[in-house]
């Protein structure tokens, strides 16, 4: 078996999502604040530090904006609704009387300290899971997934891409429907333009969609027993360097005290980043 | 090789049928070429012989094909992956990998062609496609020429027996739309390979190819050799319309036979000379500009760069894919990044104009001319425009039923012909009477009609309503009908300006048919020429 003896470039195609689900894990299971921003943190080193001009990668920048808004969406809710907590009262929100049967319900009013930090706690953990997925999506080519999916599983695979291309696809359509707006002349960004914009983008990506099935229908794609690989698709020790760092963590936060999180907390965004290194 | 029996299609949700009772026959070694109006079916008829319709678009099918024995009413495309290969309208959307060469071995690896083999294989196509140099390379980063030649590689390395291409010269320069013709030419010949493609531009395939089949678009088709198709045909290039002008008793198909038949004519200057236009005003003037590609780091786009364009004038914007026309166009509306120099558009710098203001000085339709659209109906985009621009009711729609012969208005603008949408986005634009209008290749997927509407209009918006027009094109013919002045970028530098006929002759890659034909006139259109014989006789 002679495949192409040229050096992959970058990671295996699964290496990314390998990465996002250890890392969203361990953020999942320490669940604190710190950890949370620690994982937020990393990304974003990752993020520049692999930044590239494809524009799968483009789509990471559109991505923060959402983090950001799930973000301070999370707050503002976290402040208005829920049940009273004790402790110290930080600031007082006019508060609206609800009806007696949703007791303990209260919308508005003291915002204590403890409120502040739970709901700091899953607004940071929000927003880290959102980024840790979004980097796994832009720094991997929806498309290569094609490649390492068993071809059984045609649809499958065929819908696994789809679905994963649609973010970084849609922020190409956005800021192609953005563009024509501007060249029509329409002033500003209202709400009334959202249908105008949410409309032709998935127009448009449904459209690439369809293209890209017709292309790998003609080709082939699933209709052959026997597949052989061109280069090697291998799961790389570089690639295996790369998970080890959350994949650590993971293990010693599930068998450690947690009340070891904040020196797992340093340790983590340390080996978070393992993917720079092992590149 | 391929076999047509009977065949009668029609979409569902569709008055027309696109083909109905069809048979004929193409044969092994053929190189055919598929012609037709604008939305007459010619993409439907290419994906017929895969199997893609019915099968992957829906659509009633009566009637048998087959395609090297085999019948592609039970086999779906998959199957015939090993004897068919398709290149579609756009081939950025069906890439899968990023790099060329992985692209290439993409179609194999799914067939399961031994490793060994394969290596064979890619090595091959990339030597005959040329594409060594480039092989390493992130398919995102080529130009549209070089994706082209990737999405041929593609599909020629499984060998196939029948090769399927729907215009794959429309996104392509001259040079580069001579170089995947004549290696599509030499497989023909070398190889055996049976090729059907559909374009058009027929001045430059029409030289290559065996036999026609010209959809009529009422159901019917004619199938051909090239001569016998080309004497009658509603649709001709530029020599063949020139050629029963001069009344030649045989139909020459390649400027070469032409000069063989053809009387010799000497004229020293140009006899019907249409007159320039009296020049107005400076509208678009471009001072030392430097720029970079949108989206990359790649090394400038455009260095040092002047030019003046004024009230009056059409002016066209040529060079080859990847010199940087696109870019000096999205400069002048102020989409792309200006590292250096100014450019201003009556005065104003297009960068800063927001709102109303930037369509009130200067209008571009873009190279897809659905980027500018985004309404649910032509009707709605049209009410949408004369909200915009602040301009009476209907006057959109008034202008688009005077560019348009059988306006559609409920269709869905994403399901209309290329014409009708860019006749649509040009609606838009002009509705908003802006003194400059600027088109990135605007006659991608048009035919012959729909061009000398575009060309009809774009005189009369430059003439009688003094706007200037600035075009960027590969598009010869339509160069030597509209422009008054030429300028031609070479790698992001503007290497000649001058008056369309100094430039187009210059340089014999970018030369119009007429021209080739007749090399001591001056002449660049068939109607030239048609004026002085007709003044003669």
């Amino acid at each position: 078996m002679k495949t192409a003896h040229i050096q992959r470039s970058g990671f295996h195609p699964l290496f990314w999502w390998v990465w996002a689900v250890l890392t969203s894990s361990v953020v999942l299971v320490l669940d604190t604040t710190n950890i949370s921003m620690a994982a937020i943190a990393a990304t974003l080193m990752l993020a520049a530090g692999f930044r590239g001009s494809t524009y799968w990668r483009t789509s990471f920048k559109w991505i923060l904006r959402l983090a950001l808004i799930a973000f301070a969406f999370r707050m503002l809710i976290g402040f208005l609704i829920g049940v009273p907590m004790p402790g110290k009262v930080l600031f007082t929100l006019p508060q609206i009387q609800l009806p007696e049967f949703l007791v303990g319900i209260r919308l508005g009013g003291p915002v204590t300290e403890q409120r502040l930090q739970s709901t700091l706690k899953e607004a940071t953990l929000l927003a880290a899971l959102i980024l840790i997925f979004a980097l796994s999506n832009s720094l991997s080519n929806p498309h290569s997934l094609l490649k390492v999916l068993p071809r059984r599983f045609y649809s499958i695979g065929l819908a696994g891409v789809i679905a994963t291309s649609v973010a970084p696809q849609a922020v190409r359509s956005i800021s192609r429907v953005r563009t024509a707006k501007r060249l029509r002349g329409q002033p500003g960004n209202g709400l009334g333009s959202w249908r105008r914009v949410a409309i032709p983008v998935l127009e448009d990506s449904l459209e690439r969609s369809i293209d890209l099935a017709a292309s790998l229908e003609s080709r082939g794609y699933g209709y052959f027993p026997k597949t052989t690989r061109y280069r090697a698709q291998r799961w790389q020790i570089t690639d295996t360097l790369g998970v080890s760092g959350p994949a650590y963590v993971l293990i010693a936060a599930l068998m450690l005290n947690p009340t070891a999180a904040l020196l797992l907390g340093v340790l983590f965004f340390l080996l978070i980043l393992t993917p720079v290194v092992a590149r | 090789m391929i076999n047509f029996s009977k065949v009668s299609l029609i979409y569902p949700n569709s008055q027309r049928t696109i083909i109905e009772d069809v048979s004929f026959e193409v044969n092994e070694g053929e190189f055919v070429l598929l012609m037709g109006h604008t939305g007459a079916g010619k993409s439907s008829v290419l994906r017929l012989i895969n199997g893609l319709v019915p099968h992957h678009t829906g659509g009633i099918l009566s009637g048998s094909i087959s395609v090297a024995g085999r019948s592609t009413s039970t086999l779906k495309p998959g199957e015939l992956a090993d004897v068919v290969g398709i290149v579609g309208q756009n081939p950025a959307n069906t890439f899968v990998s990023d790099i060329v060469e992985d692209e290439i071995a993409f179609s194999l690896e799914t067939l399961g062609i031994a490793p060994d083999v394969m290596r064979k294989r890619v090595e091959e196509v990339l030597d005959l496609l040329a594409l060594t140099p480039l092989r390493r390379k992130n398919i995102s980063e080529l130009s549209g020429g070089e994706q082209q030649r990737v999405a041929i590689a593609a599909a020629l390395v499984a060998n196939p027996k029948l090769l399927l291409l729907d215009e794959p010269t429309s996104a392509l320069d001259p040079i580069a739309a001579e170089e995947v013709l004549s290696i599509l030419h030499r497989l023909v010949h070398d190889l055996g390979l049976t090729v059907i493609l559909s374009e058009h531009r027929l001045e430059r395939v029409i030289q290559f190819v065996d036999r026609i089949i010209l959809i009529h678009g009422d159901g019917s088709l004619e199938l051909g050799t090239a001569e016998e198709v080309m004497r009658s045909s509603p649709i001709a290039p530029p020599l063949v319309e020139l050629a029963r002008a001069l009344n030649m008793p045989t139909i020459p198909l390649s400027v070469r036979e032409f000069r063989k038949l053809a009387p010799r004519i000497e004229i020293g200057e140009n006899v019907g000379s249409s007159g320039h236009n009296s020049l107005g005003e400076v509208l678009l003037s471009i001072n030392e500009l430097s720029a970079a590609y949108e989206d990359s780091q790649r090394a400038y786009a455009l260095s040092k760069v002047n030019l003046e364009i004024c009230a009056g004038e059409i002016v066209a914007l040529m060079g080859r894919n990847g010199a940087g026309k696109t870019t000096l166009l999205k400069c002048a509306v102020g989409l792309a990044p200006v590292i250096e120099g100014q450019v201003r558009v009556s005065g104003k710098n297009p960068a800063h104009l927001e709102g109303p203001d930037l369509i009130k000085n200067v209008g571009y339709v873009p190279q897809e001319p659905t980027d500018l659209l985004y309404g649910q109906s032509i009707l709605e985009e049209c009410a949408l425009a004369d909200r915009d621009n602040n301009v009476a009711e209907g006057s959109t729609l008034e202008i688009y039923k005077s560019l348009m012969q059988i306006p559609d208005l409920s269709s869905h603008p994403r399901d209309v012909s290329e014409g009708q949408r860019l006749g649509l986005a040009l609606s838009i634009i002009l509705s908003a009477q802006p003194p400059l209008i600027v088109l990135d290749e605007p006659t991608r997927g048009l035919d012959y009609q729909a061009k000398k509407t575009l060309v009809q209009t774009l005189k009369q918006v430059a003439a009688q309503q003094r706007r200037a027009v600035l075009i960027s094109t590969h598009d010869v013919e339509l160069v030597a009908e509209v422009a008054d002045r030429v300028l031609f970028l070479a790698d992001g530098e503007l290497i000649a300006d001058g008056t369309t006929a100094e430039v187009l002759n210059a340089s014999p890659a970018f030369a119009p048919q007429v021209a080739k034909a007749l090399p001591h006139t001056n002449w660049i259109t068939v109607e030239e020429a048609e004026r002085y014989f007709n003044a003669k006789n």
